[in-house]
């Protein structure tokens, strides 16, 4: 997901160090957010918390809406006859990275959930699992977050873009 | 690794990298990375190059290091 503006056609330019940090503080605050909102009253949950929690998915989406304008999500999102060829080869490495990655955590989380309601099942250990509406909520968006971005993370915490004359 | 003369080239003829970048059509960053050696040009955008600079090919680009500057001149003087 990248978000064209007319005044900035190459998106906005970000040091890279703003950039990393950027994808650093969502990907940190938006998992941490929603444990900390889904926590349960048994677990210490509670008002205070799910505040903070909610606070934290907020601040993530904030994140999210910067990186959506910057130079590095179009390079990664934009339609490939508008990047040159180093921008093209670049995302294509990236894009193999981030597959791998992508697909990794997902077949990761389907291997806990598999195991946990396993073992839950077999009154062994009763390790926490989704099992509510809002838990596959928070998985479902978290996971449409991770695929809009990974690439362009891929990217930023690759090769340092060189200082423009 | 392709080693190139672009900066000297650019420098040269007075150019940005942005100038140059929107002469052959690429990102002016392209430039900046073509001229740390961190990527290496298709063969149309180094043909671009060296059209753009009047040179041929192999004087903008190689595969050996190219002789310092200072070293190549020291040369043609003796």
């Amino acid at each position: 997901m990248y978000i064209r503006s007319k005044s900035r056609p190459s998106g906005r330019q970000m040091s890279t160090p703003v950039i990393r940090g950027l994808i650093v503080g969502l990907y940190t605050l938006y998992p941490v957010g929603c444990i900390l909102q889904l926590l349960p009253e048994s677990w210490g949950g509670g008002t205070a918390l799910s505040v903070a929690g909610l606070i934290a998915v907020a601040a993530s989406l904030m994140m999210f809406a910067v990186l959506a304008g910057s130079s590095l999500q179009r390079q990664a999102q934009e339609a490939e006859s508008e990047l040159d060829e180093r921008e093209r080869a670049d995302r294509n490495k990236a894009a193999f990275y981030e597959h791998s990655v992508f697909s990794s955590a997902v077949l990761l989380g389907l291997i806990y959930i598999m195991l946990t309601t396993d073992m839950a099942e077999a009154g062994k250990l009763d390790l926490w699992r989704p099992s509510t509406g809002d838990h596959w909520n928070a998985i479902f968006w978290g996971l449409g977050l991770l695929s809009v971005t990974l690439p362009g993370a891929v990217l930023a915490f690759g090769k340092t873009p060189p200082d423009m004359d | 690794m392709v080693h190139n003369r672009l900066s000297v080239f650019r420098a040269e003829r007075n150019l940005s990298r942005k100038d140059l970048a929107e002469q052959v059509g690429v990102n002016p960053q392209t430039i900046g990375y073509l001229e740390r050696g961190d990527y290496a040009p298709s063969v149309e955008l180094a043909l671009k190059l060296a059209a753009l600079f009047g040179v041929p090919v192999e004087q903008l680009f190689s595969l050996k290091p190219f002789a310092p500057l200072a070293a190549s001149l020291k040369n043609q003087e003796s």
